[in-house]
Formats: structure tokens, C-alpha cells, sequence
């Protein structure tokens, strides 16, 4: 029974060492730094990829992962989650319309961070919404991603057909004043949207782990960004987005997350608790 | 005497006084009128009488003249009756004023006025007994004068009656007067001596009470001056109330001096008090910022020292260690325990253990010698009182506390201790609990957030499976179009192969016969030029002998050529043989020297050929090809090489998984560009279009060269510099055995997975055809319903729609649609407009939502643009999307588009 034990925790430890390892090789090759993402997904992640790749261990995979630059990019999209939908959790959209679309309809410009922006869907739904309040024109979005492949999608402002009949369900749920169907053109199996929607949207890749801030923000969006991360990271992406976000401005998180336990938990009140959006006051 | 008794009679007296005053007054009045009243009565009576005596006087004068004159009996009587009542009343009135008027004047005329009516009367009887008996008789004049001289006297009197009557009336008035101003002079002296004695009286009485009030005030004013301490008393003896005052005033202030007793205890109490809830409040205010043990120990300790004039203090907290509980220090303040041997102790152990164990306060008193120091700046102190406090929540103990002070602690610093400590325990509790729910809190988002990362991971990996499964099916499904494509093709290649073989052996009957049909011309013409040549009987010139033989090295090379065709063709029509057997590869070795050797002494070339160790001895391969692909290469080398060396290495070499051979031949000669390594290789090339001149060659060697190491199941390759030299390698399999008579099995690539994203452009050009293809893919015979009452609305989208072969049915009304779906239970979408006779859209939508086999179909509904109201109501009463009038046809077949896309099961 207790050798059982150890053997487990040492085949744990082991385990833990290739993937410190790994990560490790890849922000010193390459400089991805995965290294204070949650342990628990880059494990899940990471295996996954042993298995796809038909490997038996970490190390295994750390010498493909070195040696194969197209490995290496596999890896870095499992690494990169991109689960996004137009309104996504529309009663997030639906509290932003109506609660902090009025406290910014006085200002002169409106600038706004899309952290994690992934393929585009939900910066082109803030685009809509933005537009039909009557305040897109002096809006300026910037959605920035770590993956250049999700930011050259996201560019495109092209979506599969297949999430449409959803999309359009949330669009009325988050309180859409038109019809969805004046902002896209379905081409086969696609659908376009209406180049205006990207027209004051800037895209660009930024690394929350490395990189610092660029502006500061009257609204920053980062929703299901921070879930990868572990406590430290997290911790130092609040301290940017801190940074980042004007007094007053508004952090909008994900439905599952909170800003309590963080380090700069109580720079902000809780603005709309339910949908997670916060307002830093001090 | 009394205030009382005092005021009583001096008051009383003054009544009394005015009340006689009045008395009088009224009295004099009261006779004054009387008198008045009697005598004007009397007077007046008196006067009436006078005067009525007057008026009789005149009256019997009158009727005796009547009657006597009267002749009428009747007439006579009346008057008779006159004179006799007049005499009644004349002698009536002289009698009451006879007894009235008590002058002595009035009775002697009285008197004679009675002498002369009596003589009158008797005249007059004497004059009417004359009448009575003879009326005709005239009436003695003398009697008649007689009686009328007395009756004026009569007259005379009665007159001065009544002059004396108005006199006396006259004097008592005069007499009345001189009364009323004596009474008045009564008054006012009167008046004069009651105000006199009243002023008196009063001015006696306020006198003696101000005295003595004066008196009460002046006492009374210095206790108010001086509030602390005795109090002064009234010293008045007097039986009076001023006295009772006094003896009262003299108790109150006993009373109130006891009072202010009482009141100065209750009021250092109450201060006491407050200052222990001062400090008590001062020390929970800073609860809120307790955010763990070790920050309420270091704060409480700081604080509470000082406040109860302790100078040492100890915090201990109790903490589990190894299965076993100790009481640790946490915090201290002023603390010099430069060996920690008071760190910890157990439960019990020492007087802190003690404490905890017994949960009570341990005050110790005068502490002898030198136990505790406390280093100050100056020296070392000795503190001689400690109190020792246990910490409990319920009935646990927490912690310990120890403070030691070198004064005595006094009864309030205890009590605030007490309670100070009583609070710890329940703060140290809530922040034990709170910081509880905060790590189960910060657990439970951890967890949270992790559950979200990974139901997002498994969306990605459902969706990764979902595309997988999509792209495994159009693999799928293209295979079986591809796998029907083969077969097509293969059918088609089959009749191709057949023609082609038809031809090929047409074409190699053709190649065969050519080159028969050539080769013997040419045989004649390279033997003819041969002996010609050799110039046997001398006769040519030395010019024509060197015509000669460039003829012959011409036929030569054009032999060679045709050779080279030949087997390209061979090749290339799959008619090339190849002969696997066992090779020798010391037989290649020599052949090559054989065959080389030569070449390289005339040419000057260095020529080795290299077996490396390890090889085997022999392996499967069609050794003719293999000698004619080395004697291509080899002779290719020795063409383009002047100086230097060609060299043949062969080795063995793991590609994969499979052991090659592999044949280098290496030269120094001029090597190839590196743009041109591959297109030597293409028939009839070399690298330099202008160096085929130089070298000559047919530049097909290398080119069948290639397509005979494919047939064997290998490939050339080339390294190259310019100007250094070049080496072509042969590879080619080291079968073992019988292996080489299978066939290598070449396994075709199957098409990449990746998936061909179309390159979707908006403003493409081939745009619009693309769209209509779309449309055409999605609409075609898919049936919609168009539900709207305007004809020429339907109209222009069924016109729209059957453009794309859609199967539009439509309805004018709400009924009608429903009617239409239960007619077609196959129909796809609805368009539905709103405004409509009969059964509007909403109701329609709802209707339609009800029934089990539409409940899901999608109904786009289409209303008047900027309602918002009504879209929502659509929404409402089941519509999936909505699209506003007037209809932009992209639009609608964007949304179409939308809403007839299925996912693919």
C-alpha cells in the first residue's frame, strides 16, 4: 500500500519536473512563457498532446516540441482555449447596455480593452452594441490576443454558419435594438460581417504574462482569461489591468470569476455582481 | 405677633373703618331724604289745601248767585247740590290744614277764616229761606252784600293761607341745602383720617416683612455663590413663618450637602466608568483591522500595555504542535528574552500554562527580587506586579496574556483587562472563521474558475472531435466520390491502357523497327568510315583522314543516341525489365575499374573505387541497370573532369527504415550551378546549354540514369560547387534474399487533412456567382411558407425564391398558414408578416409554437421597421428572428441562410 503510495508520488513528481521542464525549454527557445499558467490545465493540456502526437512521456514530447517549431504550434494552440460566442452570457451584454452604457454616453471618447479577445466573436458583439447605443463612432476597441493566428481570424470578421442560430438567440437576449441579420452576409457555410464593425477596432497581439500596459482604459473586458492562470500570474495580470483602467473605469470578468481573493480586490466595488463587472474607485 | 395676625387686623381694622364711614354716610342720606320727602309732601299737601280752599271760596260765591237768580226748579236743586258739596270740601280742607299747619299764624287766620264761613253760612241760609219762600221775591240787597263782603274776606284769607304755605315751602328748602353741605363736609374728613391710618398701617407691615426676607435672600444668595463645601444657615429666631422659613431652609441645606455627597461619589464612579468604555471602545475599533491572529496579537499588545500602565507584556497563542498543544509567544512588547526560554509553554506548565489551564486571572502581587528586568535607556527596572489573563471563546482558551507593570494595577485597569479579554476571545474566534470561509471561499472560486477551464477545454475538445468528425466524414464522403472518380478513371485508364498499350507497342514496334531500320545504315556508315580511316592504302590527305574520322565518332554518338531513345522509351512505356537477382558487388567493382581505367590513364584522371566495411556481399538488384546507371554517372564524371580525381564510393546508408546502398561517384570538374541540379536531370539538358558543344553527350544519360534507380526502387542525388566538383549518389535498396521479389509497396500519400479554408472575400469578383451558387445548394427544394395578405408582397418573393427552384407555398392570413402547415408538415421555414386580416402574425406564432412537430421550426417574422415594441413581441409570441419591411432580399437570404443551415449529423 505505501509503496504504491510513494511510487505514485514520485511518478507525480517526476512528472511535475519535465513539465517545469518543459515549459522552461519553451520560454527559453522560444520565449512563450506558460510558466505561471495553472498547473492543473497545462498538465491536461500538455497530455493531451503526448497522446496526440503518440509520445509516452513529457521529455518525450520536450524534444519534439524543441527540435519541431510546427509542434511547438500545435502546442501553443492547446494552450490557447478559444470557447467564444457572439453575447456571450448575454445578460452581461444586456447589464453593460443598460447600466454602463448611461454612465458613459457623457464621455468624449471611449476607449476600451478586449483581453483575450480569441477569434473576434464577442468584440464584434460590443462593436454591435456600442453602434446601436449610438456611441461606436467615438469608440475605439482594442482587442488584443495572445495568439496571432486567433487575431488573423478575428480580423477577418468571418464566422461559421453553424453558431448563428445562437448568436442570434443572445443578440435578443442581451437587449439588441435591430434585426442580427443587418450586420452579417451568410456566404455558404460562412457568415461575413459588416466591415464597419472592425472599422475602430484595433488588433493586436499582446502577452498578459509579459507584456505591460499600453493605455489606460475606460472599460476592460477579460473574461475567462485569468481561469489559466495560477494565483501569481493572476495576481500580476490584476495589477495590469489595474493599471491599465482609468478611476471610475469599469473590469468586466468572467461569470465564474471574482475579483475578492485577488490582490486588488478591493480597489474596486462591485458594480453588477451578478455579471461580474466591477468599477475601480481608488 | 404673626404675619398673619398682622396682616389680619391691620387689614380688618381698615374695613371696619370704611364699612362705619359708609354707615354714617348713608344714614345722614337716608335723613336728609326723609325729611326732604315729608316736608315737600306736607308742604304741597298744605298748599293744595290752601289753594282748593281758595277755589271753594270762589265756587259757593258762584252757586249762591245761581240759585238765587235760577228760576227752574230743577236748575235750582242742581246748584243746590253744588253749594252744599262745596261747603263739605271747604270745610273739610280748612280742617286738615287747620291740623296740618301748626304755625301760629296759619291757626289764627285758620280761626277767623272758620268765624267768617260760619257768619257767611248763616247769610246765606237766611237768603235761601227768603228764595224758598217766595221765589218772585227779589232778594234783599243788604243781605245779598253782606254775604258776598263776608264771602270776600273769606277770599282774602284763604289767599294769605296759601302765601304762608309756598313760604314755609320756601325756608325748608333753604333748610335742606344747609344739611346736604354739612354731610358732604363729613365725607371728606372722614376719607382724610381712614387713608391716613391705612397708609400707616401698610407702611408698618411691609416694613417688618422686608426686613426679614432681606434677611432669607442674602443667605440664600451665598449658597448659590458657594456650592461647594458647608453650606450657610439663617440665623432667625422669630416664632413667625420666617422663622419656620429658616428652620426649613437650614434642613434643606443639611439635605442638600448631603446630596452633593452623593453626587460627587456617583459622578467619580460614572467617570471611572466611561473610561473603561472609553478604552474599551478604543481597543474595539481596532477589531475591524484584525485581519489574523499574529495582527491582533501585535496590535493588542502595543496597545493595551501602555493603557493600563503596564511596562512589559507577553502575548501567547495556543497552537498545535506535534499532536501536542502549546501556549507560544506571538507577541511582546518591551520584551528582552534574548535566550527565548519563554517561547512556549505547555498547558499547565508554568504560570502561564497555569493559567489557560485553570481559565482564570493569576494577580501577582509585589514580586520579589529581580525576576522580570525590563532594559530601559537607562538601566534595568524591576516590575512588581504581573497579572496573567486567559483568552477564552466559551469555555476554550485562545490565548495568554501577561502584562507586568511596576506599579500596582488598580481595580478599574483589571476590570478593563477583564473585559478587554473577554472580547479577544470572541474576535479571535469570528477572525478564525472568517479567515475559515475566506480560504474555503478562495477554494471555492479556484474551483470554480477551474471547473469553467475545463468545461471550456472540453468544449474545445468536443468541437476538435466535432470538427474531426466532420472532416472524417467529408473524407468520407469524398472518398466514396473520389473512390467513384477512381473507378471512372480507372475505367477510362483502363481503355487508355489498352489503347495506350496498343500504341505503346505500336510505338515500340515502331522504336524497335527505327532503330533496326537505323542501325544498319548507320553500321555500314561507322564500319566504312572505321576502315576509311584507318587510311590502309595511304591515299587521303591528312585532312581527309581527320574527316574521316569525325564521321565515324559522329556515327558514333548518334549510335549512342539512338541506344539512349530507345531506352527512355523502354522506360517510359514501362517496357523496361528489370531482373532482380543476387549481385556480387566485387563484380561491380570490377567491372567499373574494368571498364574505367582505361579512360582515367588516358585522360589523366586519378580513379579509385572505395568498398566500405560493413557491406554486404552481395544483395538483389538488376545488375545490368545498376552497371549501365554507374557507367552513366562514371562516365559523365570523366567528361566533365580535366585534372583531378573521380572517385566511386559505395556504403551503406539507413533512410528511414529501409538499408540503402549507396554508389557516390565524386569528380573534380567543373560542377553545376545550383539552379541547375535539378534540371539536369530533365531529358536533353545540361547545365549549360553552351558547354553541350564542349562535352557533347546526348543529355539523356542522366534522365534515364533517374528513371531506372525509380524501377529499382531508389533515387540519384546530387551535391554540387561550382568550379570544385560534383557527386552524384545512387541509392538504391539492399534487399536480402527473396525481399526484392516483392515489389515495393508504395503507399500513396492520402490528400492532407488540413482543412482548405476557402478564401472567402467580400469583394471578390466572382462574388455574385458564388452567392447564387450558395443559394442555389441551400433553397433548392427546400419548402418555405410565406404567410402575408399583400399579393404583391408574395408575389415578389416567390418570384425571388423560385429563381433558386425553393417550393413556396404561401397563406394570406394566420388561419391560412395553419391550415397550410397541416397540409405540408414538411415545410422548413416561415415567413411571417404581421399585420393581417382574420389572425395576426402573434397569434399565428403562438398557434404554431403550440403544436409538437413546429414547436421548433423558425419563423422569421416580418414587421414595419423601427417598432421595437413590436419585435419584441414577436420574440415574445415565438418568432426565431425577425427582419423589417421594407425586405432588403441579401438580407432575407442572409437570414435564410441562418436558419435553414443544419448542422451535419
Amino acid at each position: 500500500m505505501i509503496t504504491v503510495k510513494t511510487l505514485n508520488n514520485q511518478i507525480q513528481e517526476l512528472e511535475n519536473i519535465e513539465l517545469e521542464m518543459l515549459l522552461e525549454a519553451i520560454y527559453r527557445y522560444y520565449g512563450y512563457d506558460f510558466r505561471e499558467y495553472a498547473l492543473p490545465f497545462i498538465q491536461r493540456r500538455v497530455y493531451h498532446r503526448v497522446r496526440k502526437e503518440k509520445l509516452t512521456s513529457i521529455s518525450a514530447l520536450q524534444e519534439k516540441v524543441l527540435r519541431d517549431p510546427q509542434v511547438m504550434q500545435k502546442l501553443f494552440s492547446d494552450f490557447s482555449i478559444n470557447v467564444t460566442e457572439m453575447f456571450r452570457d448575454p445578460p452581461f451584454f444586456k447589464s453593460l447596455r443598460t447600466k454602463v452604457v448611461p454612465i458613459m454616453k457623457e464621455q468624449k471618447h471611449i476607449r476600451i480593452w478586449h483581453v483575450g479577445s480569441s477569434t473576434g466573436e464577442e468584440v464584434y458583439s460590443m462593436a454591435i452594441l456600442l453602434y446601436e447605443e449610438g456611441l461606436y463612432d467615438k469608440s475605439k476597441i482594442y482587442a488584443t490576443d495572445i495568439d496571432a493566428c486567433n487575431l488573423e481570424k478575428a480580423k477577418q470578421g468571418i464566422f461559421s454558419i453553424d453558431g448563428m442560430q445562437l448568436y442570434t438567440q443572445n443578440y435578443f437576449e442581451a437587449g439588441g435594438k435591430r434585426a442580427f441579420s443587418e450586420y452579417y452576409k451568410a456566404l455558404g457555410e460562412q457568415v461575413v460581417f459588416h466591415p464597419f464593425l472592425k472599422e475602430n477596432v484595433v488588433f493586436a497581439q499582446h502577452n498578459l504574462a509579459m507584456d505591460h500596459s499600453f493605455n489606460e482604459f475606460d472599460m476592460i473586458i477579460c473574461r475567462n482569461v485569468l481561469i489559466y492562470f495560477n494565483k501569481t500570474l493572476q495576481n500580476k495580470v490584476h495589477q495590469l489591468l489595474y493599471e491599465s483602467l482609468r478611476i471610475k473605469g469599469f473590469l468586466g470578468l468572467g461569470q465564474r470569476e471574482g475579483i475578492r481573493f485577488t490582490s486588488y480586490g478591493n480597489c474596486y466595488e462591485e458594480f453588477d455582481s451578478k455579471e461580474k463587472l466591477y468599477r475601480k474607485y481608488k | 405677633m404673626k404675619f398673619k395676625t398682622k396682616l389680619y387686623a391691620s387689614i380688618g381694622s381698615i374695613l371696619v373703618l370704611i364699612s362705619i364711614v359708609v354707615i354714617v354716610l348713608l344714614n345722614m342720606l337716608e335723613q336728609s331724604t326723609v325729611n326732604m320727602h315729608v316736608i315737600v309732601n306736607e308742604l304741597n299737601e298744605r298748599i293744595d289745601m290752601s289753594s282748593s280752599i281758595k277755589f271753594e271760596t270762589a265756587n259757593i260765591g258762584r252757586e249762591l248767585r245761581e240759585i238765587t237768580t235760577e228760576r227752574s226748579e230743577e236748575s235750582i236743586s242742581i246748584s243746590m247740590n253744588g253749594w252744599e258739596q262745596s261747603h263739605v270740601s271747604l270745610k273739610l280742607a280748612i280742617e286738615s290744614l287747620e291740623k296740618m299747619d301748626g304755625q301760629e299764624k296759619s291757626q289764627e287766620l285758620i280761626a277767623k277764616f272758620k268765624t267768617l264761613h260760619d257768619s257767611y253760612q248763616d247769610t246765606a241760609q237766611q237768603l235761601l229761606t227768603i228764595q224758598r219762600i217766595n221765589r218772585e221775591v227779589d232778594i234783599e240787597p243788604l243781605l245779598w252784600e253782606d254775604a258776598e263782603l263776608t264771602r270776600q274776606r273769606m277770599l282774602q284769607i284763604a289767599e294769605l293761607l296759601q302765601g304762608l304755605q309756598e313760604q314755609e315751602l320756601k325756608n325748608e328748602l333753604f333748610r335742606s341745602r344747609d344739611s346736604y353741605n354739612w354731610a358732604v363736609q363729613m365725607i371728606y374728613i372722614y376719607l382724610t383720617v381712614g387713608l391716613v391710618l391705612a397708609i400707616a398701617v401698610t407702611y408698618w407691615i411691609i416694613r417688618s416683612i422686608t426686613k426679614n426676607l432681606n434677611n432669607v435672600t442674602a443667605v440664600m444668595q451665598s449658597v448659590t455663590s458657594s456650592n461647594v463645601g458647608p453650606m450657610p444657615r439663617i440665623a432667625i429666631a422669630t416664632k413667625d413663618e420666617f422663622g419656620a422659613i429658616a428652620k426649613a431652609f437650614n434642613k434643606m441645606a443639611q439635605s442638600l450637602e448631603k446630596q452633593s455627597r452623593l453626587e460627587k461619589k456617583l459622578k467619580e464612579e460614572a467617570e471611572e466608568h466611561s473610561w473603561l468604555k472609553t478604552k474599551i471602545a478604543e481597543i474595539a475599533t481596532m477589531y475591524p483591522e484584525f485581519r489574523n491572529v499574529q495582527m491582533l496579537a501585535d496590535l493588542l499588545i502595543l496597545k493595551l500595555v501602555p493603557m493600563v500602565g503596564g511596562s512589559w507584556g507577553v502575548f501567547y497563542i495556543k497552537e498545535a504542535e506535534e499532536d501536542q498543544l502549546y501556549l507560544k509567544k506571538r507577541a511582546s512588547y518591551a520584551l528582552s528574552d534574548k535566550n527565548n526560554e519563554f517561547d512556549r509553554f505547555r498547558i499547565g506548565e508554568g504560570l502561564i500554562g497555569q493559567c489557560a489551564a485553570e481559565k482564570r486571572i493569576i494577580l501577582m502581587d509585589q514580586i520579589p527580587g529581580d525576576n522580570i528586568q525590563i532594559h530601559s535607556g537607562i538601566g534595568v527596572v524591576s516590575p512588581k506586579n504581573s497579572i496573567i489573563l486567559p483568552v477564552q471563546y466559551e469555555t476554550e482558551v485562545l490565548a495568554v496574556i501577561e502584562i507586568a507593570s511596576i506599579s500596582t494595577f488598580s481595580p478599574s485597569q483589571i476590570k478593563l483587562l477583564e473585559e478587554v479579554v473577554s472580547n479577544i476571545g470572541i474576535t479571535m474566534n469570528s477572525i478564525a472563521n472568517r479567515m475559515k470561509a475566506d480560504k474555503l471561499l478562495q477554494e471555492s472560486q479556484a474551483l470554480t474558475e477551474e471547473l469553467q477551464a475545463q468545461s471550456e477545454e472540453l468544449q474545445v475538445q468536443q468541437e476538435e472531435l466535432r470538427t474531426t468528425n466532420e472532416k472524417l466524414e467529408e473524407q468520407y464522403e469524398s472518398s466514396e466520390t473520389k473512390k467513384q472518380e477512381l473507378e471512372k478513371v480507372r475505367e477510362a485508364l483502363e481503355e487508355k491502357a489498352q489503347q495506350l498499350e496498343l500504341s505503346s507497342q505500336y510505338k515500340s514496334e515502331f522504336l524497335a523497327n527505327m532503330s533496326h531500320e537505323l542501325r544498319t545504315p548507320l553500321n555500314s556508315l561507322l564500319i566504312l568510315s572505321k576502315i576509311l580511316s584507318e587510311n590502309g592504302e595511304a591515299n587521303l590527305t591528312d585532312k581527309q583522314e581527320e574527316y574521316i574520322r569525325t564521321i565515324h565518332s559522329s556515327g558514333n554518338d548518334l549510335l549512342h543516341l539512338i541506344n539512349d531513345i530507345l531506352d527512355l522509351a523502354k522506360v517510359e512505356s514501362g517496357n523496361l525489365e528489370v531482373i532482380p537477382k543476387e549481385v556480387d558487388l566485387e563484380k561491380v567493382r570490377q567491372f567499373v575499374t574494368r571498364q574505367f581505367s582505361p579512360v582515367a590513364r588516358q585522360k589523366d584522371v586519378e580513379f579509385t573505387v572505395q568498398l566500405k566495411s560493413g557491406l554486404p556481399e552481395s544483395f538483389y538488384t538488376d545488375q545490368h541497370r545498376l552497371q549501365q546507371i554507374l557507367k552513366n554517372l562514371l562516365s559523365n564524371a570523366f567528361k566533365f573532369t580535366e585534372t583531378g580525381s573521380v572517385t566511386l564510393v559505395v556504403q551503406e546508408t539507413k533512410d528511414e527504415e529501409n538499408f540503402m546502398l549507396s554508389f557516390s561517384v565524386t569528380d573534380t570538374g567543373i560542377g553545376i550551378a545550383q539552379e541547375k541540379q535539378r534540371t539536369i536531370f530533365d531529358a536533353f539538358k545540361q547545365a549549360d546549354g553552351t558547354t553541350s558543344r564542349q562535352y557533347g553527350g546526348t543529355g539523356l544519360g542522366l534522365s534515364i540514369s533517374r528513371e531506372i534507380a525509380y524501377l529499382l526502387g531508389g533515387y540519384i542525388e546530387v551535391e554540387s560547387v561550382v568550379g570544385k566538383g560534383s557527386t552524384f549518389t545512387l541509392h538504391v535498396p539492399s534487399y536480402q534474399h527473396d525481399e526484392a521479389s516483392e515489389p515495393p509497396l508504395l503507399e500513396e500519400v492520402a490528400a492532407g487533412l488540413e482543412e482548405n479554408f476557402e478564401e472567402v472575400n467580400v469583394m471578390d469578383a466572382n462574388e455574385e456567382s458564388s452567392i447564387q451558387l450558395h443559394r442555389k445548394t441551400l433553397l433548392k427544394d427546400k419548402k418555405i411558407l410565406i404567410v402575408d395578405d399583400d399579393v404583391r408582397n408574395v408575389f415578389a418573393l416567390t418570384a425571388a425564391l423560385e429563381k433558386y427552384e425553393t417550393d413556396v407555398i404561401y397563406a394570406e392570413s394566420g388561419r391560412e398558414a395553419l391550415e397550410e402547415l397541416q397540409a405540408n408538415p414538411d415545410t422548413e421555414l416561415i415567413l411571417m408578416d404581421i399585420m393581417m386580416p382574420d389572425m395576426d402574425g402573434f397569434e399565428a406564432m403562438r398557434r404554431i409554437r403550440r403544436l409538437p412537430k413546429h414547436a421548433s421550426i423558425p419563423i422569421i417574422a416580418v414587421t414595419a421597421k423601427a417598432m421595437k415594441h413590436n419585435r419584441e413581441e414577436c420574440l415574445e409570441a415565438g418568432a426565431t428572428d425577425y427582419i423589417s419591411k421594407p425586405i432588403d432580399i441579401d438580407q432575407l437570404f442572409s437570414i435564410m441562410h441562418v436558419w435553414l443551415y443544419r448542422k451535419k449529423e
